[in-house]
């Protein structure tokens, strides 16, 4: 339904994407994983066809979206990461808009419109202003106005940013929803818990390059069974010798992050090895996206 | 109707959007107004006639410069300005307190050197705070100048009989039939040459002249009227050009790239809607204006489409400016240090017939100002409608078909901008 074929979208030496392929199954929803900068939003971009790739192919539910992109943008819906709403129109006058864009008129729009509000939970303020919405509500009318043609693909560019769990909890459901009648996801976020929620495979994005794919079970046997300790202290004057039994994936002064299978009973060793309080800190992370991510990228997701 | 769906769907947003934000609409209107009111008050006229105060010093008082000063009291002179006649210390005080438009002094002597044909000098002050009046006046002397310069020379025998009688308050019967009858002849003489028998042709359209147009004077206000007109309409564009950066700053015009409508119906619909909006404009402007200076209804209709058709050349060249430039914010700024040169050299602030001649024909070839010349140049002053406005015509319509090409395709680069 979605499907990229070695993407790449560079900028002079700047290369944004690179090499990027996968592709997104009817009722199956693909989760992009990556900081801020990491290609997520290019790759957004490209395949809602706002940004040309430079090298590779993108096809949406079969048609080319550099030649044939009217029908290929027919069955694309796209939420964009900020919001593209009018603020001094009402909800109603947003999805009538939108809904033309798409080219939907007559009662077939008006039916939509009263399906999607409900959707998103919004019926009872669609004749309000949207500059009188919460935060949260004008996200969640951000995605209704993507929804209304019932696209059979949709690409969410991290829509729960800046939202209320209230919201949150309204657009996760219908994403849901929307993966249970068949149409593809393309979900960007940095947030694990949705990602572990809601996505039946991912992909992790880094510098523009997919560094790991598969489901959730795949992408945590890459840890193992091992868990992700964090020490932080002042580790200046500690040789790297104290934990070579370890698997340490990143060594500073004032911080150091290693794997270790069944941390909790080793940790009192481990506090051991180290001199009177050099390690101010400890956390443990069990093995989830968020420690996968911090393992091949020596970097948090957040960063 | 698929087709112009989402253009009427976009225009729809555009003009609901305009009409909630209800303060910027009666900016567009009330501005222009305001400053039409000011301007016209600046020029000494509280109302739609344009009327002047000259002060005449006649420091000769001379058969001669009673005959000058006399002339400002006939004709159209008399209908635009009130003249008296005063002394040099109240001409001053008026003049100090900006009481007057005008002040002529003759001096002692101008009759007997005029007599004489020497050279001799006519003094005008001339109010700094009003334009038209006080070069109207200068003006008329001119051309009284020159006309009295003719006199010397083709009446030159006929003057120096008449020297004589005048310096010794003497008339002479046979001399003055002797004089009247050498007058005549020479008239006769030069009828020939003055008066060749086409200029009869010319007399009978004159005759046929509707009485409408003979109603409509050209006062200050009635130049100013379209002119102000055209300053809504370049407010309106402005903002409306502005508009579309705003809608690429929110996401939306991305968005609609995005969508099977793709940019070409949402720039149409940005067609539709600057089209609406400068015809309520045009429309309730044109309406006032016609009501106030007594205009005829027939040419309502005509000015009205004249001016949506001028504000939408306009627009559509402020879009491409906006659409050109980096940022938002940039745009803006362009737009706004575009609009202000172009009010007061296009004719907006003041009427082109007030400025320099070298700056109104500055004026004239920008594209508001050859728009609004064409206009006043049937409506004001009764030029036939394709002579005044084929030229503009043409241009404006070339104007619009290279620069809605251009606006599209700048309207697909918008979209990598923000």
């Amino acid at each position: 339904m979605i499907k990229t074929e070695q993407l790449s979208k560079s900028y002079g030496q700047f290369v944004a994407a690179e090499d990027i392929s996968f592709e997104v199954q009817p009722g199956e929803v693909f989760g992009l994983l990556g900081p801020n900068g990491a290609g997520k939003s290019t790759t957004i971009n490209c395949i809602s066809g706002l940004l040309k790739p430079s090298l590779g192919e993108v096809s949406i539910n079969g048609y080319s979206v550099l030649s044939e992109a009217v029908k290929a943008k027919q069955s694309l819906g796209l939420v964009p990461q900020d919001l593209a709403i009018y603020e001094d129109l009402t909800g109603q006058e947003n999805l009538n808009f939108w809904g033309q864009a798409y080219g939907l008129s007559g009662r077939q729009l008006k039916d939509r419109m009263s399906t999607v509000l409900q959707q998103v939970g919004l019926e009872s303020r669609a004749a309000d202003l949207v500059s009188t919405y919460s935060g949260g509500m004008k996200r969640r009318l951000n995605f209704a106005c993507a929804i209304l043609h019932e696209p059979r693909a949709l690409l969410l560019d991290e829509p729960t940013v800046g939202v209320d769990p209230q919201s949150r909890e309204h657009l996760l459901s219908a994403v849901e929803n929307l993966k249970s009648t068949g149409t593809a996801v393309l979900y960007t976020t940095h947030y694990m818990e949705e990602a572990e929620r809601l996505c039946d495979r991912l992909a992790i994005i880094d510098h523009g390059k997919i560094i790991a794919s598969g489901t959730l079970a795949e992408l945590r046997s890459h840890m193992g069974e091992k868990d992700l300790i964090t020490l932080q202290g002042d580790f200046s004057q500690v040789s790297e010798q104290v934990l070579s039994d370890f698997e340490v994936i990143e060594w500073q002064d004032d911080s150091i992050r290693f794997m270790a299978a069944d941390a909790a009973s080793l940790l009192s060793d481990i506090l051991s090895r180290f001199g009177k309080g050099q390690v101010k800190q400890t956390a443990v992370q069990q093995a989830n996206l968020e420690s996968l991510f911090i393992k091949l990228t020596g970097r948090e997701l957040r960063d | 109707m698929g087709k112009l769906s989402m253009p009427l769907s976009v225009a729809r947003i555009r003009i609901t959007r305009v009409l909630r934000e209800k303060w910027g609409l009666i900016s567009w209107l009330a501005i222009p107004m305001i400053i039409v009111f000011l301007m016209s008050l600046i020029a000494g006229t509280g109302g739609g006639q344009l009327t002047g105060r000259l002060l005449i010093t006649d420091q000769d008082n001379s058969v001669v410069s009673n005959f000058l000063s006399g002339g400002f009291n006939q004709g159209p002179m008399a209908e635009i300005f009130t003249t008296e006649l005063v002394d040099e210390q109240q001409a001053a005080t008026l003049m100090e307190a900006g009481d007057a438009s005008a002040w002529i002094t003759i001096p002692e002597g101008f009759g007997q050197a005029f007599l004489d044909n020497q050279p001799t000098r006519l003094q005008l002050v001339k109010n700094p705070a009003q334009n038209i009046l006080p070069q109207m006046v200068e003006t008329s002397m001119a051309l009284l100048v020159d006309a009295a310069t003719y006199l010397q020379i083709i009446f030159s025998e006929e003057l120096a009989v008449l020297k004589p009688m005048i310096e010794e308050s003497q008339f002479n019967d046979a001399e003055l039939v002797v004089l009247t009858l050498g007058v005549k002849q020479q008239i006769d003489r030069l009828e020939e040459t003055l008066f060749p028998p086409q200029l009869e042709l010319l007399e009978k359209p004159i005759e046929q002249l509707p009485d409408e147009t003979a109603q409509n004077q050209i006062t200050f206000g009635l130049l100013m009227f379209p002119g102000a007109i055209f300053m809504a309409l370049i407010f309106a564009a402005n903002a409306l050009a502005v508009a579309i950066w705003d809608d690429a700053s929110n996401g939306v015009i991305p968005r609609l790239a995005a969508t099977p409508s793709a940019l070409g119906g949402y720039f149409n619909g940005q067609v539709m809607s600057a089209m609406a909006l400068l015809g309520l404009l045009a429309t309730v402007l044109s309406v006032l204006g016609s009501w106030y200076f007594n205009l005829p209804l027939s040419q309502l209709p005509l000015m009205i489409v004249w001016l949506v058709f001028s504000g939408l050349v306009i627009w559509m060249l402020f879009t491409a400016l906006a659409l050109l430039m980096p940022t938002a914010k940039v745009a803006n700024i362009t737009i706004n240090a575009t609009t202000f040169p172009l009010l007061m050299l296009g004719g907006s602030f003041f009427p082109m017939e007030s400025m320099p001649p070298w700056l109104a024909g500055m004026g004239q070839f920008l594209p508001n100002g050859f728009l609004l010349k064409g206009l006043k140049d049937w409506m004001v002053r009764g030029e036939a409608l394709t002579d005044a406005l084929w030229l503009p015509l043409l241009l404006g319509v070339a104007i619009l078909l290279m620069f809605w090409v251009l606006n599209r395709m700048l309207l697909n680069q918008l979209v990598h901008k923000v």
